[in-house]
């Protein structure tokens, strides 16, 4: 029997912005774009019973919570507290699988012997965290991932909640459909239909009759029902791109529009890479049109790279192969390719390739390198805005609703 | 046009055509020399592909004057193919056909009127130079090996030719490599800046250098001058005209490494070997191979991870740090094989900035070669 631990931070931008600002605690604090598109990131429990969710438009939690704190988010404090939060976990097991910022997997099986039963693992994993970082973390204790998951979900906030081993079908059964993997608004209709609205209805029912319904999906959805998830805890891996994307506030057309904020994508992401250590050779420009299509454009460096211009340049070059004189409602910029540790040997440029970087090319990238690392340092200690390019300093940051995107995991990258 | 010609002359002729004439063109009168047989006793064979241009003249028992365009290919696969040192007849007949006749064998070859071949480039008062055949193929096989073959980069597509007083200097590079070769040089061509001489054109020029130097002549002189941006080099018999690139040559002088603090001095022959021998081994695509420079000793290695490894040391005069740095094994190669020189010096500065090549001693004040590393 495996002994899996879903932990989830409590209302984590929200709670960061409420311990780094004494002011805010015990007030409904909304975290998200302020931006007319602005969706709410998260919100504080206090915000929440205005009736205020995450993913909801900021315009209508203004609406619900009109005396609510209202933030734009600020991904550099939630990654380093998330990165001390991670740090705790790794101290019980290396079997981390991060879903997110706030979110994640730990398999504790082989803990056990060290560090005792998984309740008492996950008692250690809270108190650890509040007492390191200030910051209330909720645990599932379960045999499988989706009842750790569920079970984390109940106790919230700061909850505890272990489904012993062997009952997990019991602790799922009461519980509705919808709490399923996979099961959304559609899937939860079509199974009322055939009078399942329990878990536990779903375990029982003709496995057959399911099958016919929804094809293999309906015998997969049985099996969890039936608390039958084997599906491992998968250890952090690498990122596979970093990326970084925003939906405008108004839909934007046309070169001279969009290439500010490409710029800015640009700039982000490089210094995300250069947070990570990492140079990617391929860069990925992503545009969605007015009407929702979306197409992407991909281009092979000659080498890696982690320089905000050079990813500029050639995201320039594929703006004009993806329709920009179009609507554009949102544009991305990712990174993708990152050189494995040996780099196949490159020959290097004596008067550097047009549309590059000018003569003395290996000069240049040695003084790109240390400009870079100099802007780096500024902008850890004066904050990102400290330094920009002269195009952005006019552009306001909440223009813009960034949206989370986080480091592609195995698999997806 | 009737006249007869010496076999061996012919086909010398006809071979200074075949690089010049295209073999794929829209302009089917590309593909053809123009052959004139003229009252003064002489046969002009010419081959222009409208940038590059060759024209001789050649000793011929003229019985009538007059012109014709033939395949250059095939006229010159069956000039080859006619045994001996005798004679052959060339004679236009009617619809613009070209008898051959040498011995018992007959051909008749289709052809185009020679008034409907381009017309050579003609120049009024060119400032013409002097030149040494020997000096100036130097110069070139010095240098031509470096020009870009990329068609994107068409600046770098060529020669650089840039007068000094006093000298004749050529440049060339492919971005990653460069080489430079001076001769000293008397008479001034007029130009106010340097041009730069396409690769075709180049080469061609190579060919009749060589003619000049292996020639029976006993001091090969030739002429070198530039007009209405084209290049034209003569000598008795034969001219070759080649239009320049139009485009500007980047500021080589920037890309030259000031004297390296890290001076090592070596055979360039056993260099070279061992060169050769390493890079069996490099991959085939990067070719690279690591030097690893330290006090007395050079050493060169190789490794793919699909093949193996291959390293050699050899003895060096160097005493200063030690330094690990890569090249392609090619660039290296093909310097050493242009030079004659006993020793090369071998100036570094560190891993990642351009490595220069030069003969040691005086005669490296005439030629510089410089090689970007790669990263290994």
């Amino acid at each position: 029997m495996r002994a899996i631990v879903h932990l989830d931070l409590d209302a984590f931008f929200a709670a960061v912005e409420q311990l780094d600002d004494p002011g805010l605690r015990g007030r409904p604090v909304i975290v998200g774009g302020t931006s007319g598109r602005g969706v709410v990131c998260a919100a504080s429990y206090e915000a929440r019973r205005y009736g205020v969710r995450s993913a909801m438009p900021t315009a209508e939690a203004r609406r619900r919570c009109p005396d609510g704190v209202f933030l734009p988010p600020r991904f550099p404090r939630y990654s380093e507290l998330s990165r001390a939060v991670f740090a705790v976990y790794r101290r019980y097991t290396p079997l981390v699988e991060p879903l997110s910022l706030d979110e994640a997997f730990l398999d504790v099986t082989r803990s056990r012997a060290l560090h005792g039963d998984p309740e008492s693992i996950a008692r250690k994993v809270k108190s650890e965290v509040r007492e390191g970082t200030g910051l209330t973390v909720s645990a599932g204790v379960a045999d499988c991932k989706m009842a750790a998951k569920i079970a984390s979900d109940l106790g919230k906030p700061d909850g505890l909640v272990a489904v012993p081993p062997g009952t997990t079908a019991a602790f799922l059964a009461p519980l509705p459909v919808s709490r399923l993997w996979g099961v959304g608004r559609v899937t939860e209709q079509a199974l009322r239909v055939l009078g399942v609205t329990t878990i536990g209805e779903l375990a029982r029912f003709p496995e057959q009759v399911l099958v016919e319904r929804f094809g293999s999906q309906g015998a997969h959805m049985r099996a969890l029902a039936a608390g039958d998830d084997p599906r491992p805890v998968v250890p952090d891996e690498e990122a596979h791109s970093i990326g970084a994307e925003d939906t405008f506030e108004r839909d934007l057309s046309g070169e001279e529009a969009l290439l500010p904020t490409l710029l800015d994508q640009s700039v982000r992401v490089a210094r995300r890479l250069r947070e990570a250590g990492l140079r990617g050779r391929v860069v990925t420009l992503k545009v969605k049109y007015g009407d929702f299509t979306m197409v992407t454009r991909r281009t092979t460096l000659p080498r890696a790279t982690d320089d905000a211009g050079e990813i500029y340049r050639s995201i320039r070059a594929d703006l004009a192969r993806a329709s920009p004189e179009r609507a554009v409602r949102l544009t991305g910029v990712t990174v993708s390719g990152f050189s494995a540790e040996e780099e196949p040997p490159a020959q290097l440029d004596l008067l550097g390739t047009p549309g590059a970087s000018p003569p003395g090319r290996v000069g240049a990238n040695a003084k790109r390198d240390a400009l870079n690392a100099a802007l780096d340092a500024l902008a850890d200690r004066y904050g990102e805005a400290s330094v920009r390019p002269a195009t952005l300093v006019e552009r306001a940051p909440e223009t813009l609703r960034p949206a989370i995107q986080w480091p592609k995991r195995g698999g997806k990258g | 046009m009737e006249l007869k010609i010496g076999i061996p002359e012919l086909t010398r002729a006809l071979a200074r055509s075949q690089g010049i004439v295209e073999k794929k063109s829209t302009m089917p009168i590309l593909s053809h020399v123009l052959l004139e047989a003229r009252s003064t006793g002489e046969l002009a064979v010419s081959a222009t592909d409208l940038d590059v241009s060759v024209s001789g003249t050649h000793a011929a028992e003229v019985v009538k004057e007059g012109g014709i365009a033939v395949s250059a290919r095939h006229l010159f696969d069956i000039v080859k193919s006619l045994a001996g040192e005798g004679k052959v007849s060339l004679k236009k007949t009617a619809n613009n056909h070209l008898e051959v006749k040498a011995g018992q064998a007959e051909f008749r070859l289709v052809g185009l009127p020679g008034e409907d071949f381009p017309a050579m480039p003609k120049f009024e008062k060119v400032p013409f130079v002097p030149v040494e055949p020997t000096t100036v193929l130097s110069l070139v096989e010095r240098t031509a090996f470096a020009a870009s073959t990329d068609e994107t980069r068409y600046n770098l597509n060529g020669v650089f030719f840039e007068p000094i007083a006093g000298l004749m200097r050529l440049v060339a590079t492919d971005g990653h490599r460069l080489s430079m070769a001076d001769a000293v040089i008397e008479g001034d061509f007029r130009l106010k800046k340097g041009v730069i001489l396409p690769r075709k054109g180049i080469s061609e020029l190579r060919k009749l250098l060589s003619e000049a130097v292996e020639g029976a002549e006993e001091k090969p002189k030739g002429e070198l001058g530039f007009a209405d941006n084209s290049a034209i080099f003569r000598r008795p018999g034969v001219v070759l005209v080649m239009r320049l690139i139009e485009g500007s040559f980047p500021d080589y002088r920037q890309v030259i490494p000031k004297a390296g603090e890290k001076v090592a001095t070596l055979g360039r022959e056993r260099l070279l070997q061992v060169l050769r021998r390493v890079s069996l081994l490099s991959s085939e695509k990067s070719n690279a191979v690591k030097l690893e420079l330290g006090k007395g000793n050079l050493r060169i290695a190789a490794q793919n991870p699909d093949l193996g490894e291959a390293r050699e040391d050899l003895p060096v005069e160097y005493d200063g740090e030690p330094l690990k740095i890569g090249f392609n094994a090619k660039y290296l190669i093909d310097v050493l094989t242009v030079l004659h020189d006993a020793d090369v010096r071998l100036e570094l500065a560190d891993d990642l900035s351009p490595g220069v090549v030069r003969p040691s001693g005086e005669a490296g004040e005439h030629f510089t070669a410089v090689i970007m590393p790669m990263r290994i």
